[in-house]
């Protein structure tokens, strides 16, 4: 069972719990049944995946709308622990983001994927959906390491930091992403107890190994 | 009809006032400009960000996004306000039942005895009228009424209180508690208004982390949970909504006889009678009621023969946005770190001996807030993840970004502003909001004591951050002023009315009542005379409730 699995499995038999101790607690903290009522409600992933499926583009056009799938899944592909940034609706986000935002990072965005089929023609004779996967990387080799990549690239490498951060920040804060980070919270905590001690050992390990000298063991500082 | 006391404004200032006045026995008519808000059938508590449009994001000068409580903004559509050449003012005004307290960070921090006589201490400011030990028992009994989690750490400045237990630290709080150890900066339990036990019927914090999506359990406190509904039950309290007061009306004795309003639905002017009027507007909507509010007995607005009103306007000095990255919190396991909705930990300030000694190159101190770990993710997460993982895409950006997750904890300071001359606000001469009301026009500076100390938190930021084994990665320097907030930003804007001993150089007496109006009384922040590094909420609801007593008091034997 992954840590994912665990992690919900233990939600739910928390709440399962919770939900057996409302029948017998005083009228006072009924309210708190509220919050479990809310909780469940909001939890329900059938509509938020209705709507993904709904959604009218607002940004994009065709060609574009397939680049972007495509850009989406080169950057978050699936692995065993969740879904490619594509199958998270990672593309209407951006659609949608963009027209939201507007301005600047619409402009640099549509601009980037123009300058991507530019370049690939050039250099391949095609645009870069209909490129092979081996001419797509090296593409996004010359652009996605700002450190390795040569200056007169520079606008172009600022448009793959903005789009890489527009698909990682998509997808992570999706319902996919959530599950994979894992985030643990946004439920009802019966009882709040800080620090797991196992979090702790860890942070005290991490700390030795990085030459920090902290200890958050005791009050004596380790040498 | 005819009401024992009038009170303009629904949050922590009038809410606390109608709470005292009517279980009192007094009948009470609250004026709110907003609308009816109930907090269990708005809240957006545990709604996900991908279920919210643009994941919750924010709107530029709007609000601070979908899940906020708040109804209201930084910018209100037909009630705008001017700023003057050289003034970066910005205003948050809430428009709703229990104003401001539906979106506060519930910080509920004690004025303490410095706080009341900064004058006597350095020599710059004021003073005010009033000591520490004059408020204690009202910020014990408000401590006592809206549940208050903290502990008596015995810190200099920084009173002990009536707290519920505090709950346990976040794992990056501990590891920032040690740094702070390591660099003799205390870093203890924070005090918030959140309930961590059941508390007067209300149930205790579930632990969601989402206070200011506003709470459908009432475990944390707002005016519509807390003081409105017991106002309420004792059958002497009726509220108006949608009531945009204009001004105070006085007699031809000088008294205030009522208020006058605009039906914000009619766009009509009623007008409601009482003996008593109490103003709870939050702090500039007061002086602007106070300044339009002119007769020939007021003929430089209400409460206004010492031209105080609108002076020494103050706001809280901010310094925000300072951002650790900690390697040592990288790739650790999966744990839900929400905690309540705020800093369980914090540090009180710890120089006063410093600057006693004069060792610091500025007056008055900050408190550090500080955030981060493994929170709800938002969309602009790992936005910038090339600084830390060195670019690239596919499986190894993937893993990279989990191991990032939780690795970033941001500092803020919240630190004292100093009253001065520059600062200010009055009624603009040419300009009307849609309800023909003239606006306020704002004046506004920093000055080096302020900018000296934001100096100072970011310095002590970078301190803390490299002890616990992290790097700065976003900062503000000398170039940007040191990151100091717009003047409004921090919404701890208090002062324009103060209270004072000499009623040449205050609005109000040291029991918050007008001196040329003596059935004219505030409990909103405009009577500070001092903003001391300390949130104001609990203050205005201490000085609310002495201020409603002493009425109760007055009216008893018949001097009002």
């Amino acid at each position: 069972m992954s840590e994912n699995e665990k992690a919900k499995r233990e939600g739910a038999i928390k709440r399962r719990d919770m939900l057996k101790a409302f029948s017998v607690v005083p009228a006072a903290l009924i309210p708190l049944g509220t919050a479990l009522a809310a909780e469940q409600k909001t939890s329900g992933s059938a509509a938020a995946a209705k709507a993904a499926s709904a959604y009218q583009r607002k940004v994009f056009n065709d060609h574009e709308w397939e680049t972007i799938k495509v850009l989406s899944d080169l950057i978050i592909p699936a692995d065993e622990r969740s879904s490619s940034a594509s199958q998270a609706g990672v593309p209407a986000f951006i659609d949608d983001w963009l027209d939201f935002k507007g301005g600047k990072l619409k402009a640099e965005i549509l601009g980037g994927l123009t300058w991507l089929d530019l370049e690939c023609n050039r250099e391949f004779g095609h645009d870069f959906i209909s490129s092979t996967s081996a001419q797509q990387k090296k593409m996004l080799d010359r652009i996605a390491y700002p450190d390795k990549a040569v200056p007169e690239d520079s606008n172009y490498v600022v448009f793959f930091n903005h789009l890489r951060g527009l698909v990682v920040g998509g997808f992570f804060s999706s319902e996919e992403g959530v599950k994979d980070l894992p985030y643990l919270g946004n439920k009802v905590v019966p009882v709040w107890k800080g620090c797991p001690p196992n979090v702790l050992a860890q942070i005290e390990d991490n700390l030795k190994a990085k030459h920090v000298r902290l200890s958050l063991a005791g009050d004596e500082e380790s040498t | 009809k005819v009401y024992d006391a009038i009170i303009v404004g629904s949050g922590a200032g009038g809410g606390m006032a109608a709470y005292v006045l009517t279980k009192a026995g007094a009948k009470c008519l609250i004026l709110e400009a907003g609308g009816w808000y109930d907090t269990a059938k708005e809240s957006k508590m545990f709604e996900w960000d991908y279920q919210a449009p643009h994941r919750g994001a924010v709107k530029p000068n709007t609000t601070f996004g979908y899940f906020d409580a708040a109804v209201g903004g930084w910018q209100i559509p037909g009630e705008p306000y001017i700023n003057a050449p050289g003034t970066d003012w910005t205003w948050f005004r809430s428009r709703m039942l229990g104003g401001r307290t539906n979106h506060w960070g519930r910080i509920s921090l004690r004025f303490g005895p410095y706080d009341f006589k900064p004058y006597s201490r350095d020599g710059k400011g004021f003073d005010w009228p009033i000591s520490y030990d004059d408020l204690a028992p009202y910020y014990d009994k408000t401590e006592e009424l809206i549940g208050v989690f903290g502990a008596n750490n015995h810190i200099e400045n920084a009173p002990d209180g009536k707290f519920l237990p505090p709950p346990k630290p976040r794992c990056y709080e501990l590891l920032i508690q040690k740094a702070c150890g390591k660099l003799h900066i205390p870093c203890i339990p924070s005090r918030l208004s959140i309930l961590t036990q059941p508390h007067h019927g209300r149930p205790a914090c579930h632990y969601c982390s989402q206070c200011g999506r506003s709470c459908a359990t009432s475990s944390n406190f707002s005016s519509p949970t807390v003081l409105i509904p017991p106002a309420m039950e004792t059958g002497n309290l009726d509220v108006i909504c949608n009531a945009m007061v204009r001004e105070v009306l006085t007699g031809p004795d000088g008294l205030a006889t009522g208020v006058s309003y605009i039906d914000k639905k009619t766009r009509k002017e009623v007008q409601a009678r009482g003996k008593i009027v109490v103003l709870a507007a939050s702090n500039c909507e007061t002086s602007r009621l106070l300044l339009n509010s002119r007769s020939t007995q007021h003929p430089d607005g209400l409460a206004n023969s010492s031209g105080v009103v609108g002076r020494y306007l103050m706001d809280t000095v901010g310094a925000d946005g300072t951002v650790g990255f900690f390697p040592v919190l990288m790739d650790l396991p999966p744990h839900n770190g929400d905690g309540v909705g705020g800093m369980q930990l914090y540090m009180p300030w710890w120089n006063y001996d410093r600057q006693f000694k004069n060792q610091l190159p500025f007056a008055r101190g900050y408190h550090i807030e500080f955030g981060g770990g493994r929170g709800m993710p938002g969309a602009g997460i790992f936005g910038n993840s090339q600084r830390y993982l060195g670019g690239g895409y596919g499986l190894e950006l993937k893993r990279g970004c989990r191991k990032l997750y939780g690795a970033f904890v941001g500092f803020s300071s919240r630190g004292e502003m100093i009253p001065n001359n520059e600062s200010y606000c009055e009624i603009d001469k040419n300009v009307l909001d849609e309800w023909g009301i003239p606006v306020l026009k704002f004046h506004f500076k920093w000055t080096e004591d302020e900018i000296l100390q934001a100096r100072h938190a970011r310095e002590t930021f970078r301190e803390i951050i490299e002890t616990a084994g992290g790097e700065v990665v976003r900062t503000y320097g000398a170039e940007e002023n040191w990151g100091i907030s717009r003047g409004g930003e921090i919404i701890h804007e208090v002062g324009t009315a103060r209270m004072g001993s000499n009623r040449s150089t205050s609005a109000l007496n040291p029991y918050c009542q007008a001196w040329d109006c003596k059935n004219l009384f505030i409990t909103d922040a405009a009577p500070f005379v001092s903003n001391a590094d300390k949130n104001p909420t609990l203050t205005i609801m201490a000085l609310a409730w002495r201020t409603s007593e002493h009425i109760v008091d007055e009216v008893r034997k018949r001097n009002i």
